[in-house]
């Protein structure tokens, strides 16, 4: 028996792939190993048993998947360069530099939660600070036509003071 | 009388209406196939054949014709696979999961098998056989498994087979020899 095992070149031998002094190799060593003609028949069976049959793969819808294709390829091999698309092209990464500037400035120590500090005030609260006269005379401005009355409204102030 | 492929794909370098199309009606099966058997995801195995045709549209002036169209073609086919993988398996380090496919003792395999293999006329015992062996081959490394299938399902020989995974022919003896060695100490022998 050659004492040098062929196991690599079964799998080749067992579809018929070998030629020459390989496949004279083999032969010579299968027929004093017995070990290797296990092998050998296994490697068989599971060519056999692989070849046979299979999990299928999922079912798919040609017709879509073609017309998928179609339009992937029209997109692929459509020009691409005008001077529009040149100019809108960085387009995306501004905006993803502008979220990430906005997250990082959300997760700082009093960035964009929590209350303003120094001289820092929020714009919508100066807009809201401004109207407080208009709450507190909710019920008059709700009875306004609003396009008569911005004199009654530009002096609510007065109302109080019963001035107006 | 009809046109080969290799004519096929020379008339889709020169842009010929119909060629293309023809090819992709041809090939369209074999390729999402053998890229489901890499990914074993229908909508990856659905774009990645796609990305092969559209690669093929691509680069069809630069087919020579020393092989046969399919050896090419689905090099193309495999390379667009392993490309999605190695892309998959980057995010995937980046974001911290762990690959499932890296643990190859992780959970059932039968139950984590995504087409159990169904056969009314087979016995009951035969479907539990092949249930097991086609789960094997999915724990198989991707180019193991690349080579097993192409040689039991595609008919490709080895040295076919070592052109489209782009190895040489050892190699690919060396990994057809280590699937069939794995696969039978998995299933064991058949009764």
């Amino acid at each position: 028996m050659n004492s040098v095992h062929v196991e690599e070149l079964l799998a080749a031998h067992a579809r018929g792939e070998l030629e020459g002094a390989e496949r004279a190799r083999v032969e010579g060593h299968l027929d004093g190993c017995a070990a290797c003609r296990e092998t050998l028949a296994a490697f068989r069976g599971l060519i056999e048993e692989l070849g046979a049959a299979g999990p299928p793969a999922p079912p798919i819808h040609w017709g879509a998947y073609r017309a998928e294709l179609r339009e992937k390829l029209e997109r692929r091999t459509a020009p691409r360069s005008t001077a529009w698309t040149a100019v809108w092209r960085p387009a995306p990464a501004l905006v993803a530099v502008g979220l990430l500037a906005g997250l990082v400035y959300v997760g700082l120590p009093g960035g964009g939660r929590g209350s303003p500090t120094g001289d820092r005030i929020p714009f919508e609260n100066l807009i809201l600070a401004s109207r407080l006269d208009m709450i507190a005379k909710l019920d008059v401005v709700q009875q306004l036509d609003v396009v008569e009355d911005f004199d009654v409204i530009d002096h609510l102030d007065r109302l109080s003071t019963g001035e107006g | 009388m009809e046109s080969t492929d290799e004519v096929l794909c020379r008339s889709v370098a020169d842009r010929e209406p119909g060629a293309f199309d023809l090819l992709v009606e041809r090939y369209q099966e074999r390729a999402y196939r053998i890229a489901w058997s890499i990914l074993r995801d229908r909508e990856e195995a659905k774009d990645c054949s796609q990305e092969a045709f559209l690669r093929l549209h691509e680069s069809a002036g630069s087919f020579a014709g020393q092989s046969k169209f399919s050896t090419w073609f689905y090099r193309i086919v495999v390379n667009c696979c392993l490309d999605h993988q190695r892309r998959r398996r980057g995010w995937r380090r980046l974001l911290g999961w762990r690959d499932t496919h890296d643990d190859p003792d992780e959970g059932d395999p039968v139950e984590r098998a995504p087409a159990p293999f169904v056969d009314p006329v087979e016995s009951v015992e035969t479907d539990r056989r092949m249930t097991q062996l086609w789960s094997a081959v999915e724990q198989l490394s991707p180019q193991q498994r690349a080579a097993v299938l192409l040689q039991c399902k595609e008919g490709l020989a080895t040295k076919e087979i070592a052109v489209v995974l782009s190895l040489s022919e050892a190699t690919v003896r060396v990994h057809l020899h280590r699937a069939l060695a794995t696969l039978r100490k998995r299933v064991g022998d058949k009764a």
